[in-house]
């Protein structure tokens, strides 16, 4: 299990992260979101021990992260800039993680052979930057880590190498109960495969949920009245947003569903309709009440 | 067999109960059958293994399948007509359907006769048994 408690980081005189509060259980799949330059990467290094908190916790199995040999040979950090040695060949840089990584198996090594299908003895700095991060995938994958993290994974992939990178991390989830920290802007990709959202803003924690927990309990509402909307039922529900199309009003409610839907039934709406909301929904609202709207900028 | 639509709204669990429901009402998946563990779901779907197990675990909870300890979830050989929850909702859409039929003028004798008919057939598919 990993934990991060009350943790604090700042360079220079510019804070990055305050009061992080963090727990992430085995064999969950975490998903750090967060806008640009909210904080993901340092907290990820400083998860990963490469950088050292100002104050607070980081431990992983109840022990402190920062250099700590032990822990940091169970696990695998994939950069968002994956860093091979100058002029190493596939097989030397295998041979390398081998070393490094007790875990390391050469079995797997070869059997992922046939998903990635490349030749052990290419340099791998001549290799394109999509198939690069597809070696760094390839070795991590080989190290059979206890913890992944990875930081913005698929970028430069084709959808086909995703779909396939994806399927081997669920498949190392399932079996062995991997646990895995990953960052991204890309919502879908992160909504697909994890079972914990976190979303980063201005260096703060906003939100760390189930991501179920988080779709249920906001929600997209279209209702119609005859005449106007009862001004009562507004003030009861908790809208975080709302618009007008026509006769048709679209709010955007937190709550209980089944609650908040009978209430507004109670009123006799002409129409009714419940939609649970996109991870990217809820991300830009949670967003905008945070101050971070999503304006349309005119040029 | 199942299908996730990975674009849609709906939760992926939800998608996942809501399918195999639909499996074991229409008789595809029958009583004590064993329903792949969650591993090999979780490969066949590339879905996160926790969101199958949420799935199963709401399945068992609303009575369609039961776990044995360390052999797997299996199909309800008889389902619960307990779950008033379960009831309330089919009963809500089913009103939902018969006021559309009859808003776009489908005959209220033919209506009657749908759902006779659906009835029968629930029947002799018990006398068969």
């Amino acid at each position: 299990m990993i934990e991060v408690k009350k943790v604090y980081k700042s360079f220079q005189n510019a804070t990055v992260l305050s009061n992080i509060d963090l727990q992430i259980e085995k064999g969950s799949i975490f998903g750090l979101l967060g806008s640009n330059g909210a904080g993901k990467t340092t907290l990820l290094k400083l998860i990963a021990g490469l950088y050292k908190q100002d104050r607070g916790d980081i431990l992983i199995d109840k022990k402190p992260v920062f250099e700590n040999e032990d822990i940091k040979q169970r696990f695998i950090f994939l950069t968002d800039i994956p860093y091979f040695f100058p002029h190493y060949t596939i097989k030397q840089m295998a041979n390398f993680y081998e070393n490094i990584y007790p875990s390391f198996s050469r079995e797997r090594f070869q059997t992922l052979q046939d998903v990635f299908d490349l030749d052990l003895k290419q340099k791998i700095y001549r290799l394109s930057k999509g198939v690069q991060r597809q070696v760094a995938f390839w070795l991590a994958f080989s190290a059979m880590p206890e913890l992944l993290i990875l930081d913005e994974p698929f970028d430069g992939l084709d959808p086909v190498m995703r779909k396939k990178m994806k399927n081997i991390i669920i498949q190392d989830v399932a079996a062995r109960e991997m646990t895995v920290i990953v960052s991204s802007h890309n919502l879908q990709e992160v909504e697909d495969i994890s079972d914990h959202i976190g979303i980063l803003h201005k260096g703060e924690l906003l939100i760390k949920r189930n991501l179920d927990d988080l779709k249920s309990n906001i929600h997209k509402v279209q209702i119609a009245f005859q005449g106007s909307v009862p001004s009562e039922m507004l003030q009861q529900l908790q809208i975080v947003y709302q618009e007008q199309r026509g006769s048709v009003h679209l709010f955007i409610v937190k709550g209980n569903a089944d609650e908040f839907s009978s209430y507004i039934k109670s009123f006799k709406p002409l129409l009714f309709d419940l939609l649970p909301l996109t991870l990217e929904e809820i991300f830009i609202y949670e967003m905008g009440e945070k101050g971070y709207a999503i304006e349309n900028i005119l040029i | 067999m199942l299908d996730i639509d990975f674009r849609s709204r709906k939760p992926i669990y939800e998608q996942l109960v809501d399918q195999i429901k639909e499996m074991i009402v229409s008789g595809v998946l029958k009583g004590g059958e064993q329903l792949p563990s969650v591993r090999v779901l979780a490969q066949q779907l590339t879905v996160n293994p926790n969101t199958i197990q949420k799935a199963y675990r709401e399945l068992e909870r609303i009575g369609y399948i039961y776990s044995i300890q360390g052999k797997g979830n299996f199909v309800s050989e008889k389902i619960e007509a307990s779950n008033q929850e379960e009831l309330k909702m089919v009963k809500e859409n089913l009103q939902k359907l018969a006021q559309q039929a009859l808003f776009l003028g489908m005959q209220s004798d033919e209506l009657l006769q749908i759902m006779e008919e659906i009835i029968k057939d629930h029947q002799g598919g018990k006398r068969d048994d």
